[in-house]
């Protein structure tokens, strides 16, 4: 007992976890046909392995390969350890050991995940076994390498819902109050001719010709111009974004553009300023000067304010992201857990971001002024300050298809470059264009939702299924780089997107504590005391730190408001009854003894 | 009434600054014997606004032309302004708080004077004889008896009148032992849990000094305990000092069980922190949340500096091998440390709550407090008398009921079904710990409060948690019965800063707030639609 360490405390919460000691009383059925599929999933192999579980040790298993997932079961008797891995989860797949490796489980394969998880698999030395699995997992793990299809093009499910409907433009900025007088639709991207990686279809000011919008595409960096991306319905302040201007070493204006802008500051008559946030540190944008880009200087742009934001680029993101799972996988620090956590700088990153989302959106809210919003591109801080900002500002985002119109807006249509930062099966794990923005943003929704439990009608399952989807490949919804790519490939006709699962499966998103609320603007606090590490999603692997299992609370929610709903609905079935006599003089004879019996052999 | 002579002035107009969430409150300020008064006007809502003097942990007055202002830091961690027209009225009245707050006296303090409406003297304070207690055990099991040895507290005086001991033992031998460890405080049961039909025991240390002298008597003590317990039941001592500490002990008459001495029990150390450090990281922490200039990045290495979460790993995981012992392993149990009424009784009470479902329901949690803090000893009068803020050299203070409230809050945090109460019930235990109207929380014993006549002459504080009114800031709504042991994950991760507490004053707690009004909104709904059905039924239609 003395040398029991600490961590024995929470075996039992082992017991919830995937390993669970079963009695399967030594009847074997055919294993492989317990192994999910997905209609399109195709069987390639199997093989036995002996997982080395980071928690428990190594454990014999089998091992079924599809071209959507690789499926562990284990053979051991008193260990049901499952692991069900989508391929598109794997970043990168090494072997280990050699053939004069010695001691036990050193040879077989270590496999990266995106998902803040190693898996690692002795196999036998002799028969090619290793070979062979790492030749297939790679094929399909990398399918973009091999010239195969990425499974969501093989993916045949069905849902009663189709969530490509979901994000309608003209629908959204319709709901927006879009177009009004000062601002139009315009569809001079139809052919993303003027930007390639812009939406098909731009709010722009009424004032500003077609004309006028492709002469200062050649100012602004990869031809983003400032559009709008959301309308205060009061007081008509407007969140616009873009990318940076081309004003280079030589500091290079363009009259188009800072005309543009002017007209943009002039549809809102209540502040004479037009507020620019530059996302970046000022350093980076002084320097960003030297390829070509930089920012509005004051000279060039009258009656416009830049502020700083101060947010690092992709990969300060990137290598913060290395470090935390350096401390949290597949070992927790524990001496210095806090220290540790700080030295990451991932919350302090996280900070910065919803730091800069509140300015912009009080600047909106209560200073009355229209932003506009942009860091280098325009597709990464950028979308996360504007998405952030309009979740705080505009309550209809904080519902379940609310939140997927905003992420399909600001995300998908406006060009983040999901394959890039993804790596969607790419075998280039190294790639620098790597990095973990969409993640950062979703921790900072998840944040909000910490500290505004019932603002927001998803639970902490929509984001984290939000994430896993992210990397599955199982969807097309996150697949490529911007719109006219996904349009050439016709995802929207050859796969099915993650919001058809979702809102299939509504009540399982559901956040009992939701309240809904109109106009009401949140501002989180973003304070270092108020951040926490989102342990639930980056240390959700490890067994030890999981506490009551599935989130107690919110099934203990759920079970009561079913069962209020359930007593609300017998009630007015009870009503309705009475009401009933009442009405019709007709039924009378019957005494409530006979109605009662009949009401009660509902409960 | 003696309070008057230290009542420098009677009134002064002032405005009340109540941080970021309150409005100001301008008004006429009046110092009384125990309050502090602010009377806004008839119009004003909430007409009158009153700080009990007790509360008042520090202060502080700056005078700048003809006003001044009066900075008050109270025990439960709110930090007030007062802007008060004119020098002289400041400085009075600063004078004044400064006086009637750190008056000591027990029997002239407010609890002997506050009679709240509604209630009766002398209502609740029997809601928790060591009898009542002893029942229990009975029902459980007869290897126990209920000694009242101590009745006139001569052989231990930090002990309530009766302890639970071992049937086989006599008062003879308990009165040995008694001399045999520090203060008296011989091995009493704490817990039986029932299940594994062992116990958990606590206990001082035994004064072995540097002699090693040994007790025939404790040691017969200590046997009788594993005899009672189902054969071949082994015993486990948890020494909350280190093996270096314990050891030290002896030179100033200390020390610790020796093993040929009491065979079948098995020495473990498990270092916790008490007295000074424990003081120390409280002040800290509370620095540190209250620094709103300080650059946040350092804020996660600040806190941990601060060292309180480590304090409150480590006693949960300590409580976590005294509950462990017991449950799986099926031992006996002995916790102490050098004196017994600090770290001790933090590691039995949260290994009760981790074992016993019944200490965790509202009113178990209460008999707990009761039974384990109160009645047991632990000296609230010399622990709580400064909170975080004061400038004076801390004596005897240390937070160690703070600190055992904020590991239940955690218990509460991870296991969020299973505690009837809520964190509404920990603050107001920590509240009325450090500075209170009634008279729960006052002295160090229950020598000392019959002395005082605290039983008789003040209201207790269970009274008024248990008015249903308030049933609804203190219960946790979603509670259902678990009846497993509930065993916390203690590694660093799964520990949070209390923010409830340790940033209530900082930070508007109000959106926590609505989710908890919300939760009870569905439950009482349900039970409202629930109660209503006979009532639909029965509304027929009348002919």
């Amino acid at each position: 007992m003395a040398s029991a360490p600490t961590s024995k405390y929470n075996s039992h919460s082992l017991e919830n976890e995937s390993i669970k000691r079963t009695s399967r009383d030594g009847i074997n059925r055919d294993p492989a046909e317990a192994v999910p599929r997905l209609p399109g999933e195709t069987r390639i192999t199997d093989k036995e392995v002996i997982y080395i579980c980071p928690f428990n040790g190594p454990i014999k298993g089998r091992v079924y390969i599809t071209n959507y997932r690789l499926y562990l079961r284990s053979l051991e008797t008193d260990s049901a350890l499952i692991l069900d891995v989508p391929l598109g989860v794997i970043s990168r797949i090494e072997k280990m050991g050699g053939a004069t490796s010695r001691g036990e489980n050193s040879y077989g394969l270590d496999i990266t995940c995106k998902d803040m998880r190693n898996l690692r698999f002795a196999l036998k030395q002799e028969g090619h076994s290793r070979r062979d699995m790492f030749e297939i997992l790679t094929r399909y793990a990398f399918p973009l390498a091999h010239s195969l299809p990425i499974f969501a093009f093989l993916n045949e499910e069905k849902f009663n819902v189709d969530g490509w409907t979901v994000y309608n433009p003209v629908e959204e900025y319709r709901r927006q109050g879009l177009p009004n007088h000062h601002w139009r639709i315009t569809f001079i991207n139809k052919c993303y001719g003027l930007c390639d990686t812009y939406p098909a279809l731009l709010v722009v000011p009424f004032r500003a010709t077609d004309e006028d919008l492709k002469r200062v595409a050649t100012f602004r960096s990869r031809n983003r111009i400032p559009v709008l991306s959301w309308i205060h319905p009061e007081n008509k302040t407007v969140i616009v974004r873009c990318s940076q201007p081309l004003v280079g070493m030589s500091g290079k204006r363009n009259k188009d553009d800072e005309k543009y802008l002017d007209v943009i500051r002039e549809t809102n008559r209540q502040i004479s300023k037009l507020t620019i946030y530059d996302a970046r540190p000022s350093v980076n944008a002084v320097a960003n000067k030297a390829t070509g880009g930089g920012y509005e200087s004051d000279d060039a742009y009258h009656n416009t304010e830049l502020l700083f934001l101060d947010i690092h680029n992709i990969h300060v993101m990137r290598e913060s992201l290395k470090k935390v799972k350096d401390i949290v996988y597949p070992n927790v620090e524990e001496s210095h857990w806090l220290s540790s956590l700080e030295s990451t700088h991932w919350l302090e990153h996280i900070k910065l971001v919803l730091t800069g989302a509140i300015q912009v959106a009080d600047k909106v809210s209560s200073g009355k002024s229209s932003v506009l919003v942009h860091c280098s591109d325009g597709w990464d801080r950028t979308a996360q300050l504007t998405s952030l900002a309009m979740l705080m500002l505009d309550s209809f985002y904080r519902s379940i298809e609310g939140f997927e119109i905003l992420v399909q807006k600001e995300w998908i249509s406006f060009g983040h470059k999901f394959a890039s930062r993804i790596g969607h099966g790419d075998k280039n794990h190294a790639d620098a264009d790597r990095s973990p923005i969409f993640l950062q943003f979703i921790d900072c929704v998840w944040q909000m939702s910490k500290q505004f439990p019932t603002a927001f009608e998803f639970n902490e399952r929509f984001l984290i299924t939000i994430l896993d989807h992210l990397y599955s490949c199982r969807f097309g919804t996150f697949l490529y780089n911007c719109e006219s790519a996904r349009e050439k490939q016709k995802v929207t006709e050859r796969t099915v997107s993650l919001w058809s699962l979702i809102n299939s499966n509504k009540d399982t998103f559901k956040n009992p504590f939701y309240t809904k609320e109109i106009n009401r603007v949140l501002y989180p606090v973003a304070s270092m005391r108020h951040l926490e590490l989102w342990v639930n999603y980056y240390i959700r692997w490890n067994p030890r730190i999981k506490q009551q299992q599935p989130n107690p609370v919110e099934q203990r929610y759920m079970e009561l408001l079913a069962l209020r709903d359930e007593y609300i609905k017998r009630l007015e079935e009870l009503q309705l009854a009475n009401s009933a006599k009442l009405s019709d003089p007709s039924t009378s004879p019957s005494s409530p003894s006979q109605m009662l019996p009949h009401v009660q052999t509902h409960f | 009434m003696e309070f008057s002579e230290l009542i420098r002035t009677g009134r002064a107009q002032a405005e009340l600054l109540r941080g970021p969430e309150a409005p100001p409150l301008r008004g006429t300020l009046c110092v009384t014997g125990h309050h502090l008064l602010l009377s806004p006007g008839p119009q004003a809502t909430p007409d009158l606004w009153l700080l009990l003097l007790r509360s008042v942990d520090s202060i502080e007055k700056r005078v700048a032309g003809d006003s001044g202002t009066i900075t008050l830091r109270c025990k439960d961690l709110r930090v007030l302004q007062l802007d008060i027209e004119g020098v002289e009225a400041t400085l009075d009245i600063a004078r004044s708080i400064e006086a009637l707050s750190s008056l000591e006296s027990v029997i002239t303090s407010y609890p002997f004077y506050h009679r709240p409406k509604g209630l009766r003297l002398g209502d609740a304070w029997h809601f928790h004889p060591p009898e009542r207690y002893y029942k229990r055990v009975a029902r459980e099991t007869t290897a126990w008896r209920l000694s009242e040895v101590n009745e006139d507290f001569s052989l231990c005086p930090s002990y309530p009148r009766a302890v639970i001991v071992p049937r086989a033992v006599g008062d003879d031998a308990l009165a040995r032992s008694a001399r045999f460890r520090q203060g008296g405080r011989f091995p009493v049961l704490s817990y039986h849990h029932a299940p594994s039909g062992t116990v958990l025991l606590r206990s001082s240390q035994p004064l072995t000094g540097p002699q090693k002298r040994r007790c025939a008597e404790d040691e017969e003590l200590l046997r009788a305990v594993l005899e009672g317990a189902p054969p071949g039941t082994r015993g486990f001592i948890v020494d909350t000092r280190s093996a270096q500490t314990a050891k030290h002990a002896r030179l100033t008459g200390g020390g610790t069980e020796a093993k040929a001495a009491y065979p079948g029990w098995k020495r473990l150390h498990r270092p916790l922190e008490r007295g000074r450090p424990l003081q120390e990281s409280f002040v800290r922490l509370v620095e540190a949340c209250g620094d709103l200039e300080q650059s946040m990045d350092r804020w996660l290495s600040r806190l941990e500096g601060c060292r309180w979460l480590a304090h409150v790993k480590e006693a949960l995981s300590t409580a976590c091998l005294a509950a462990q012992g017991m449950e799986r392993e099926g031992a006996c149990i002995l916790v102490h440390g050098a004196e017994g009424m600090d770290s001790t009784l933090l590691v039995t009470s949260l290994a009760q709550l981790i074992l016993d479902p019944l200490s965790r329901t509202m009113a178990g949690f209460q008999e707990l407090v009761e039974r384990e803090w109160i009645q047991a000893g632990h000296p609230f009068q010399l622990r709580c008398a400064h909170s975080a803020f004061s400038h004076a050299r801390p004596k005897h203070e240390a937070p160690t009921f703070l600190l055992f409230l904020d590991c239940v809050w955690q218990l509460g945090r991870q296991f969020p079904l299973s505690l009837e109460f809520g964190e509404g019930l920990l603050l107001a235990l920590f509240e009325h710990a450090y500075a209170s109207p009634f008279g729960t929380f006052l002295c160090n014993s229950e020598k000392e409060r019959c002395l005082c006549e605290v039983r008789t002459r003040t209201h207790s504080l269970w009274s008024v948690l248990n008015q249903p009114k308030e049933q609804r800031k203190l219960r946790n709504p979603l509670y259902v019965l678990n009846p497993l042991a509930i065993w916390p994950s203690v590694e660093p991760q799964s520990l949070r800063l209390w923010q409830g507490l340790f940033l209530r004053w900082i930070h508007p707690s109000e959106p926590s707030e609505v989710a908890w009004e919300k939760v009870w909104q569905i439950v009482t709904d349900k039970e409202k639609t629930e109660g209503s059905q006979p009532m639909v039924s029965a509304s027929e239609p009348q002919p």
